[in-house]
């Protein structure tokens, strides 16, 4: 019973009630505008946890974390550009839907399954976060290595168009990726001595370029040419003919969410990349090809991002480790207000963890309710005439740019990125596999050399592929992508018809 | 690009316009150094959100408000293990309106070639705050009981044993080359992106043994996922007082001690005396708020708040162990001698 009242402590109690909900309202804002990202959000409210009392606060940053991933979503479907790195598989099929004037069924639905994916992740924190967390804590750096390479497969799935010339960008990405000081060896790379490169390029800052900054670009381009007008069907809730014909596709994305969520060395952005692709994968006849405005390409990766939550606070709650860069401010306000994040916390304040798990449900709640309310706010930003909406979305970008590091020179790589991406756009490269490699470059630089380290000799270290169950089945799957893509399996699978 | 250079250089122009006006001004009131401060501060913290420099600056920050009378305003400038931050403050005015709330990544930006700014030469410490002990340890279950165990197992079998550390000049890796200078010890070592995943790559496995800070590892040891062997101090700690000390039964150790990680306040070098002692006496004033305290014993900080010439000679002491540790144990890009830093026995 005590636990039933500590779950319900954010239902009955009137300020963490209204807290939730505005952390929720204030998080979709501020996720969906573009280069304003929850982890800058849940950073500016840890200052507050100083003079707070621990839950309000807590309850607060909760709703602003699942809101502001959701949010996200909302400037990838309409502009064309993510709000942060874990939108950018919603937005090669979110923005197509919008041209073709779907964009209310792909927010909409997009809510739906956002919904879904968020509390289905709180479901399994409630329920299985030890044993998420034993499985998180077994997965090495091999593990990471095969699960990036995994990821540097989907190059096929995200190029649109030619896959050469994805395959060209993601291999640009992986570089520019390589940029700065190496965390393993301590060496610096294309620095050429400056202290401001010595950072890195960081990938949102690149997000907010190649898509933002280009499209805006892009857009300048066609600014005289008459736009078609767009018309807007009116509805507050998605055809449920297509909610129950998505749930089994977002209940296999929100099981991949959250284990990889879970992961201290991979998250959301990861989780939605490759539930896009999964959807790709499985949905046999989507309502039009991926790319061009099929539904299951924004659902799966929304689904997958919201799932990812929950996972990240299993480790944060179970282990006192970060699932992710919001869960590490997490982190920081448990510390401040006496508590010790460690693998003891849910034992020594068993009441913090049901309260965290009531809030949590309650934001997903209120995620579905303001998300299907707001969605006639969020669609009037398409009917706005571009001389209007282009300079304004130049400038928030700049700023968002700017805000991440209170650094300049980023500023710099967005309008550099903004220049690359045009280019790319207007000689039909996808920019996606650029993002791509730059998230997935430094993983697999790191977790390659750390696993090559840590074992001892190279049979070891062949060994490490095959020898732990996590291993073995991410080395199979690989394989098997691999192989799929061949003649021999083709045929394979010809024969196996014909018998 | 041609033209955001241009943008960039109007800019600059105009902003250094903006900055001689405002050094005109301030000099007027230089006469009267009593005015300071006239204006708002600019906290930088060179480490990212929710980490202990954060947390520690950002509750001490409102404190310090209330002593100067000033507010100041908080941000983070991270990157490059915190030079970034370092160098942003260094190229501030030195007018005392822009403090460095940093840990002792500085003391070797030198040695590891990563920048050329420096604790000693470059800034004037405010205060130093309080530090950290280091903890050695090992999975709970591990075939080493005590530090004796590790140690033996090392020097006989050379990098047999898998040491995960948080990268150059972090915690492990100085603590490890001190392991090696007076030990002989050899450990493979593997770098890890800090104290979670040294924390998770322990626990899973991956690596035998680590040195974390004994706030973060106490918490494992104590759930019995953990085995702390020692802590790098003279004395045993408060708050594990079954934790051997390294110099029980290493006493060589004791020139390096105390060492560890430190968390201070930093202004930069040419800061007029005045201004450095105004901000002294506040902060000095504000860490004895009982509320700091609570949030430093919480964070496992051992409280220092001390300033001055006794400042100095921690920082001297630190950056001696530490740099020559590193150089000895052919970790460290740049000699020591370099930079006129002392051995720690010459001192």
């Amino acid at each position: 019973m005590d636990i039933l009242q500590q779950f319900l402590i954010p239902f009955l109690d009137v300020e963490l009630f209204l807290l939730v909900a505005a952390g929720t309202f204030a998080g979709i804002f501020i996720g969906a505008i573009p280069g304003l990202s929850v982890t800058m959000a849940v950073a500016l409210l840890l200052p507050l946890t100083y003079s707070w009392e621990m839950l309000p606060a807590l309850a607060l940053m909760l709703g602003v974390y699942f809101g502001g991933v959701f949010g996200g979503s909302r400037a990838a479907i309409l502009v064309n550009i993510p709000g942060a790195p874990s939108n950018v598989a919603t937005s090669l099929d979110g923005y197509p839907l919008t041209q073709r004037g779907e964009a209310r069924t792909a927010l909409t639905l997009t809510t739906i399954f956002s919904f879904i994916g968020g509390l289905f992740g709180v479901i399994v924190l409630a329920t299985a976060a030890p044993l998420v967390s034993t499985i998180a804590i077994q997965f090495g750096q091999i593990d990471y290595f095969l699960l990036a390479i995994l990821g540097l497969l989907l190059i096929g799935s995200l190029s649109q168009g030619s896959v050469a010339k994805g395959i060209f960008a993601a291999g640009a990405g992986i570089i520019l990726g390589l940029v700065g000081m190496d965390s393993i060896g301590g060496g610096t790379r294309f620095t050429f001595g400056s202290l401001q490169l010595m950072n890195g390029i960081d990938f949102v800052v690149a997000i907010l370029g190649l898509f933002g900054m280009a499209e805006i670009l892009y857009q300048l381009k066609t600014l005289n040419e008459k736009g078609q007008t767009i018309t807007l069907k009116k509805m507050i809730v998605p055809p449920l003919r297509l909610v129950f014909k998505f749930l089994p596709l977002s209940l296999r994305v929100n099981v991949m969410g959250v284990l990889i969520g879970a992961l201290p060395g991979a998250g959301g952005e990861i989780a939605a990349l490759l539930s896009y692709d999964h959807a790709k994968r499985t949905v046999k006849k989507p309502n039009r090809p991926f790319g061009q405005g099929a539904y299951a390409g924004v659902i799966a990766p929304e689904a997958g991002n919201s799932s990812a939550i929950g996972g990240a606070l299993i480790p944060l709650l179970t282990l006192g480790i970060p699932g992710d860069a919001v869960t590490a401010i997490f982190i920081g306000a448990l510390f401040i207000h006496g508590l010790q994040p460690g693998p003891l916390l849910m034992e020594q304040s068993g009441d913090l963890f049901w309260v965290m798990v009531g809030s949590s449900v309650l934001a997903n709640v209120f995620l579905l309710i303001f998300g299907l309310l707001i969605v006639s706010i969020f669609i009037r930003v398409v009917t706005v005439p571009k001389q209007i909406l282009l300079p304004i979305i130049a400038v928030i970008t700049v700023i968002g740019a700017y805000a991440m590091n209170n650094n300049m020179t980023d500023v710099y790589w967005l309008l550099g990125f903004g220049l690359v991406g045009f280019f790319m756009k207007v000689h039909n490269f996808s920019v996606a596999p650029l993002v791509l490699g730059l998230i997935l470059g430094p993983l697999i630089d790191e977790s390659f050399r750390r696993a090559y380290m840590a074992a001892q000799g190279t049979p070891e270290f062949l060994m490490g592929f095959v020898n732990s169950p996590i291993s073995l089945i991410l080395t199979l799957a690989l394989v098997f992508t691999l192989f799929s893509q061949t003649t021999w399996y083709e045929r394979f699978k010809r024969k196996l018809k014909e018998r | 690009m041609k033209r955001n250079f241009k943008f960039g250089g109007t800019t600059l122009l105009v902003s250094f316009l903006l900055l001689t006006a405002c050094n005109a001004s301030s000099e007027e009131a230089g006469q009267d150094m009593s005015d300071y401060p006239e204006k708002d501060i600019n906290g930088i913290i060179q480490w990212g959100e929710g980490g202990a420099t954060d947390n520690i600056s950002r509750t001490l920050a409102p404190l310090v408000e209330d002593e100067l009378g000033a507010s100041m305003v908080m941000q983070n400038i991270e990157g490059a293990t915190g030079a970034t931050g370092a160098q942003y403050v260094y190229d501030q005015p030195a007018e005392g309106y822009d403090l460095l709330f940093g840990a002792e990544n500085p003391n070797l930006y030198q040695v590891l070639g990563i920048s050329e700014r420096d604790y000693l030469t470059d800034f004037e410490p405010i205060t130093i705050i309080g530090q950290s002990y280091a903890g050695i340890v090992v999975r709970e279950g591990s075939d080493f009981e005590t530090l004796e165990d590790l140690i033996d197992y090392s020097v006989e079998n050379p990098g047999d044993i898998t040491m995960g550390t948080s990268g150059e000049g972090g915690l492990p890796h100085v603590a490890s080359a001190m392991l090696q200078a007076e030990l002989d010890t050899e450990f493979n070592q593997v770098p890890y992106d800090g104290d979670g995943p040294l924390a998770t790559a322990l626990l899973g496995n991956e690596i035998d043994a680590t040195i974390l800070a004994v706030s973060a590892a106490q918490e494992y040891v104590e759930a019995g996922d953990f085995r702390m062997l020692s802590v790098i101090h003279d004395e045993r700690l408060d708050s594990t007082p079954d934790t051997p000390a390294i110099t029980e039964k290493y006493p060589e150790f004791e020139q390096y001690l105390p060492w560890g990680p430190f968390q201070g306040v930093f202004a930069h070098t040419d800061t007029p005396d005045e201004i450095i002692n105004e901000l002294t006496q506040s902060f000095e004033n504000a860490q004895e708020h009982e509320e700091f305290q609570e949030t430093l014993e919480n964070l496992g900080v051992h409280p220092l708040n001390i300033n001055g010439e006794e400042a100095i000679e921690y920082l001297e002491q630190n950056r001696s162990t530490s740099s020559w540790m590193l150089y000895d144990a052919g970790a460290a890009e740049n000699s020591p001698e370099e930079f006129d830093i002392p051995r720690v026995d010459q001192q």
